[in-house]
């Protein structure tokens, strides 16, 4: 089995059976978008993601998401390779129905089911922990000028975190700019930025950020990277740490 | 040398087919690729061969022929060493046309991956019915007996007019960093993972309009001195001009639409033989095609084995400067 | 010799030839074997006759060569009738002299008939394979006329022929001129230099588009006339006579 996109990666590694797995994408090895690096180093992985470089490793099933370019998809297609194309990562849903495909793909529904119920479990828990506290109003920011909206991982992410997203309650959808004027009277407790060195310091200097409120007042969560963006099971480590970043007094 | 001249590029082209088909993210050994040609020997060999490797050098070899032997034409055209097949707008339409179909299939969900074989024609087609669009009012001008020098204004709003089109697009798709990336890299040229579907709609048409512009090396001559002089001599010159640029802008786009923004490849390669071998176009046009085959195959190379952002594009524009510049260095003529 | 006998009749004619301001009404009738001066002052519509007169801008009025209605005539046979040469010697392409030359005979289908002995008689065999690109304002010069000539045909417009050329080769070219109307061809040559319209058969006076004089030159180039239309001052004066030895 080939992973060819860095959405999938982490789920086949916990699907599948460490000899299935053939190469794992390539942004497997970069800590920018993969959680656990030393875990997923340990497989081979792809250097280009065209066709050909997939086919090098001979797999019998590739793991691609809908925005692969589609005249790969249809080059290993015409290669008699089976293809599971997954097309939503957005919210927990995708991802249980997500794990779903793929472990049936494997041979494995079994072992798909298992992983499913521990994250329905840790994802209940983490529900009766924030369970009746106020939810924190949040905007996602960082150095590109763009927020996250409805329909993206990170509204996931707040609805399981206790926290509400300003920016689709303001009616925004998806990646969008951030608008540069309004968001200065939008009311919002906390700013929500991937890890970064300095990045307390560099959104001070940035307009419109350093001129918002909670800024001024140091109100900064910061998460690593990976877990930002997570799109497979490292999202749960996702919801903890805003969880607890963001309602302390739920986890003493 | 210059009577060998078609003998040194045609062995140049010969081994840049037989790198391309064999060098790769699977380098294939001589008798492997000798048995996969033949239809025997490991089926993913033959995989490799037959659906990706085959199908890439063509359009390879489609779209350096159709590039150069369009910038031979337009630098005839213009009697400008310096004219390219991009002047005219049509490869800028094209880009439109792409990168439209590119930023919608992008907002869609699932894009153009659901939609199989067809999805992913859209673009190519698209890049047609846009460099068409183009060609269209090109040739429209031409028919009324534009000269260079309008057609050269014209190609000025046509390029900026699809360029503010194509970066209003990209603007837009920034925020989905997958589809802008696409986006990007479709401009900067390509022809990976190109499949029989892509030579199909490129080769024949090129093929057609190269065979077509052939004859027409001796008019060119003429005219490239001169118009009014030319048609003095005997050649029907708007007839003339009007079948150039008809011949140019159809390989323009078809070049673009299989592969690409590629740069350089129509201004550099007419150019380096004509220092090399004579202006004469009789020669000069069958020269430049085999040559920017030639010269298409050998940038693609690289690009195979570095991951990411080595387009080909990039390649063509990275060698062709620098060469260029030293040519002329040389040769100041 | 490069060229064909004449045929009886005017071998160019023209009527009522108007072009906005440049030219205004004007006729001509040119008959076999003789060679005729274009002269007037700047912006007279020298140029813009010779071109009308070769088929390269449209005027109004009625044009025909050896009889035949310009419009109805072929452009490949046009090429061999009559030939047109510019003021500008301007080449952007490096192809080599005898290249250049061999272009004239594009009408004919052939590649050499002739070439060798026009590029002969414009003193050009010396620069054969240079390209064109590499030499003089008058040596590109001559390698058009050359060019012209090559092309054999009976009637040839020449737009300042002489113009960039040294003494010796300006002195070559009115003589042959002079050969090839004695051959039965028929030269129509724009002029600056009233004394060189002297050596020709007949003189064509432009002025503001109008052609206000026609016929031998001794007759038309009257002080009076001269005064009127180049607003200059005619006296006699001992100067150089200048001829091939």
């Amino acid at each position: 089995m080939v992973s060819q996109t860095v959405g999938t990666d982490e789920l086949l590694a916990a699907l599948a059976e460490p000899g299935q797995i053939a190469a794992l994408s390539h942004l497997s090895r970069d800590p920018g978008f993969t959680p656990d690096v030393k875990a997923l180093a340990k497989y081979p992985c792809l250097r280009t993601g065209t066709a050909e470089d997939i086919l090098r490793f001979r797999p019998d099933l590739v793991l691609a998401a809908a925005y692969t370019a589609p005249e790969t998809l249809t080059l290993l297609r015409r290669a008699k390779v089976t293809l599971v194309v997954l097309d939503r990562f957005e919210t927990l849903a995708d991802l249980y129905d997500s794990a779903r495909r793929i472990g049936a793909a494997l041979g494995r529904p079994e072992r798909a089911e298992e992983l499913i119920r521990q994250w329905q479990g840790r994802v209940a828990a983490l529900d009766q922990k924030l369970r009746g506290l106020k939810p924190v109003r949040v905007l996602a920011v960082g150095l590109y000028p763009f927020t996250a909206g409805a329909g993206t991982t990170f509204q996931d992410l707040c609805d399981h975190a206790g926290a509400l997203n300003v920016a689709s309650e303001q009616g925004i959808r998806g990646h969008q700019p951030t608008p540069n004027e309004k968001v200065l009277n939008w009311k919002v407790d906390m700013l929500v930025t991937d890890q970064g060195e300095g990045m307390r310091d560099k959104l001070k200097a940035m307009p419109p950020y350093k001129f918002m409120e909670a800024l001024r007042k140091g109100r900064l969560v910061e998460i690593p990277g990976p877990l930002m963006s997570a799109t497979g099971q490292a999202r749960l480590d996702a919801f903890e740490c805003l969880a607890r970043a963001l309602h302390p007094e739920a986890f003493r | 040398m210059r009577g060998r001249a078609g003998l040194i590029l045609g062995l140049i082209l010969a081994g840049a087919v037989v790198l391309s088909l064999v060098l790769g993210d699977s380098n294939l050994g001589a008798s492997q690729l000798l048995q996969a040609l033949l239809g025997r020997g490991d089926e993913l060999n033959r995989t490799i061969l037959w659906d990706l490797r085959l199908p890439r050098t063509l359009v390879g070899v489609a779209v350096g022929a159709g590039l150069a032997a369009s910038g031979v034409t337009m630098q005839a055209f213009f009697r400008n060493p310096l004219a390219s097949p991009g002047l005219l707008g049509v490869s800028a339409g094209g880009a439109l046309g792409a990168v439209a179909v590119l930023a919608a299939a992008g907002l869609m969900t699932g894009g153009l991956a659901l939609g199989g074989t067809a999805g992913f024609l859209a673009v190519p087609l698209a890049a047609i019915a846009g460099a068409f669009l183009a060609t269209g009012a090109v040739m429209a001008l031409a028919r009324r007996g534009a000269g260079p020098e309008h057609l050269l204004l014209s190609g000025v709003a046509l390029n900026a007019f699809f360029g503010a089109g194509t970066s209003f697009l990209l603007a837009l798709s920034a925020g989905k960093f997958e589809v802008s990336g696409q986006i990007l890299f479709w401009l900067m040229g390509g022809i990976e993972n190109r499949t029989w579907e892509h030579v199909a709609i490129g080769l024949p048409g090129i093929l057609v309009g190269c065979v077509l512009l052939l004859p027409l090396g001796r008019p060119m001559n003429l005219l490239s001195l001169g118009e009014p002089a030319a048609q003095s001599l005997g050649v029907d010159v708007k007839r003339l001009r009007w079948q150039l640029i008809a011949l140019s802008t159809v390989l323009t786009a078809l070049a673009t639409a299989v592969g690409g923004v590629v740069g350089f490849v129509g201004l550099l390669v007419p150019h380096l033989l004509r220092l090399a071998f004579g202006p004469d176009h009789r020669r000069l046009l069958p020269l430049s095609m085999v040559g920017g085959a030639a010269l298409v195959l050998l940038c693609d190379l690289p690009t195979r084995f570095v991951p990411g952002g080595l387009r080909l594009g990039v390649v063509t524009a990275l060698i062709g400067g620098p060469f260029l510049l030293w040519m002329l260095r040389r040769n100041p003529c | 010799m490069l060229t064909r006998p004449a045929q009886a009749g005017s071998v160019l004619s023209a009527s009522g030839l108007t072009l906005g301001s440049r030219l205004r009404d004007l006729s001509v009738r040119l008959e076999g074997g003789c060679t005729v001066a274009v002269v007037g002052p700047n912006g007279a519509g020298k140029s813009t006759l010779l071109q009308v007169l070769a088929g390269l801008l449209q005027a109004r009025g009625a044009i025909s060569w050896n009889g035949r209605d310009l419009a109805r005539i072929p452009f490949l046979e046009r090429g061999r009738e009559l030939t047109w040469l510019g003021q500008e010697s301007h080449a952007e392409f490096a192809f080599p002299v005898r290249d250049v030359v061999a272009q004239g005979r594009h009408a004919w289908g052939d590649d050499g008939v002739g070439v060798e002995a026009a590029m002969a008689t414009l003193d050009l065999v010396h620069l054969s394979a240079r390209p064109i690109t590499e030499l003089s304002g008058g040596e590109r010069r001559r390698v058009f006329l050359a060019r012209a000539l090559a092309t054999g045909a009976p009637l040839q417009l020449w737009d300042e022929p002489t113009a960039s050329l040294d003494v010796r080769h300006g002195l070559e070219v009115l003589k042959l001129a002079k050969d090839l109307a004695a051959a039965g061809s028929t030269l129509m040559v724009s002029l600056h230099d009233l004394r060189t319209a002297f050596r020709f058969d007949q003189v064509m006076v432009l002025d503001q588009g109008r052609l206000v004089g026609f016929g031998p030159p001794g007759a038309i180039l009257t002080p009076e006339l001269i005064e009127a239309v180049f607003r200059v001052k005619v006296s006699p004066e001992p100067g150089l006579a200048l001829e091939l030895p």
